[in-house]
């Protein structure tokens, strides 16, 4: 039980550190195409920065809100294993891509449109994010895969 | 001595504490007041979010809205906006407002801004002078309000839409832009892009967020600009000027991630003040009467954030001192002043007040 916690735990700080990844590299890329002074001691304060703001700084602390999400993806998932054969690392995975699916799209709705995830705003923005996800849920998988 | 001391600084605190001014209130129970016009000191036009265009008249409250209005999306922050009245109102009872227009058969929206001439108590003669592109499917930062430069061509701030901030920067598009046209929705010849290849020839300036509030004032464009978390500004506009949206900023995401990690690079331009945190300021006027004397040639901001007025002195078009005033009223979306020199204040949301601020 506790291992799980801890593969829980790192399977959320993986999915959060990749989002955070995700958007700042999406602000830097184009903060760079304006020619703005970017350079790799920039890079990695704003990566800090965000890490820091996304989860202390903004209105909900983005590692609980993907925390929420897995929890409820990983415990559907590990029902729905109960019937279905499937390898454990692909279905997780599957789960951590629902789950910032479910983040990119929701907000949204209940937001008149609004993207707030910067990173979430254009559609291979999305497609990352989801993989960031599904890599964050194979993880998962295959470290309960490993254990059993 | 000790009773002395306690009475003469009782007494000076009264003197320091004590305003000199009331409020009356004009008109309640509305439904999101957001923009102002004063035709006179008694009769005032008022739009509400929700699509209602509505009078003052002789100091009461019609109960009937204005005709004519065309339809609005009102959603988020869209709905029923600005409105200005035409320089020569008094001859042409002409009026200006924008809104969020839905596009029709599709799930989009933009800004738009009509003339019509107001005959009683309807809208005649209803035209699109302005109409924001590309469209958005959000609805939010919208911009919307107007003021007439001297030459009387028009500015209507077009705000960046929330999701497109980086088209801000890019002047193939209205995300962003303070924008001048003529009355008729016609480009002014003068106009900084109309000759350059790639640009729309209505943009003025650039790299805004959501501007809530423009005025001239001695021939000087000021204005304010919602910020995201910390970064609201007060700007004076000049012609071809990028003032830096996204790309430099005081703010932070929603989400707490950088916007940019820069607040000033070549070629963009400083506010002459920026609030963190912020005060989201949503309406302004230049104070130019002798009614309050110690006011004259202020700005005052009107900010839903925690909900006040800022008295803005300013000097050589720059900042030099702020006061926060009429703290005790909730949000204020929209202040004007009146010809008498009174100012008029929109308290904002369902509910919300028109209210006037005189002297005791």
């Amino acid at each position: 039980m506790f291992i799980k916690s801890l593969y829980l735990t790192l399977s959320i700080i993986f999915a959060t550190v990749l989002v955070v990844l995700q958007t700042t590299l999406s602000n830097i890329f184009w903060l760079s195409s304006v020619d703005m002074p970017i350079s790799v001691g920039v890079f990695f304060n704003t990566f800090f920065g965000d890490l820091m703001g996304m989860n202390f700084g903004g209105a909900i602390p983005l590692a609980g809100l993907i925390g929420v999400g897995m929890l409820i993806a990983y415990s559907v998932t590990k029902i729905i294993l109960i019937w279905v054969n499937a390898k454990k690392s692909f279905a997780y995975g599957l789960a951590g891509a629902a789950t910032i699916l479910a983040l990119v799209l929701l907000m949204p709705l209940a937001f008149y449109n609004l993207d707030l995830i910067a990173g979430a705003r254009t559609a291979l923005g999305k497609t990352i994010l989801i993989l960031c996800g599904f890599l964050s849920g194979y993880y998962f998988g295959s470290k309960i895969e490993d254990k059993e | 001595m000790k009773i002395l001391l306690v009475t003469v600084l009782g007494f000076l605190c009264l003197n320091i504490f004590s305003k000199d001014y009331e409020y009356e209130v004009i008109a309640e129970d509305l439904s999101s007041p957001w923009g102002i016009a004063m035709i006179d000191d008694n009769n005032i036009l008022f739009t509400e979010l929700s699509g209602q265009l509505r009078r003052i008249k002789d100091g009461v409250l019609q109960k009937n809205n204005i005709s004519g209005v065309p339809d609005v999306l009102f959603a988020g922050q869209g709905g029923l906006s600005g409105i200005i009245l035409d320089p020569n109102f008094q001859d042409n009872n002409i009026i200006y407002i924008a809104f969020s227009s839905p596009d029709k058969g599709k799930k989009t929206n933009t800004l738009e801004v009509i003339s019509a001439d107001l005959v009683n108590d309807s809208l005649e003669n209803v035209k699109t002078i302005f109409k924001a592109s590309p469209s958005r499917i959000t609805a939010a930062h919208y911009g919307a309000r107007m003021a007439f430069l001297d030459d009387g061509t028009l500015l209507i701030t077009s705000g960046d839409g929330f999701n497109y901030r980086e088209e801000a920067q890019d002047l193939d598009n209205h995300y962003g832009k303070v924008i001048r046209i003529n009355t008729d929705g016609s480009i002014p010849s003068d106009n900084p892009y109309i000759n350059q290849e790639g640009a729309l020839p209505e943009i003025y300036s650039y790299g805004h967020r959501n501007m809530q509030g423009i005025v001239v004032a001695n021939g000087v464009i000021y204005e304010n600009e919602h910020g995201p978390m910390g970064g609201d500004e007060l700007n004076v506009v000049q012609a071809k000027k990028n003032y830096g949206w996204p790309a430099i900023t005081y703010g932070r995401d929603y989400s707490g991630a950088m916007i940019s990690p820069f607040t000033e690079n070549d070629g963009m331009e400083q506010p002459i003040k920026y609030w963190v945190p912020s005060i989201a300021p949503s309406g302004m006027t230049f104070y130019n009467s002798d009614l309050f004397p110690e006011w004259k040639g202020n700005l005052f901001i009107s900010a839903l954030v925690p909900g006040d007025v800022r008295r803005i002195a300013i000097e050589n078009s720059n900042f030099t001192e702020e006061e926060i005033l009429f703290a005790d009223l909730g949000r204020v979306r929209d202040i004007v002043t009146s010809p008498n020199g009174t100012l008029v204040l929109a308290t904002d949301g369902p509910g919300g007040k028109l209210v006037r601020v005189q002297p005791k």
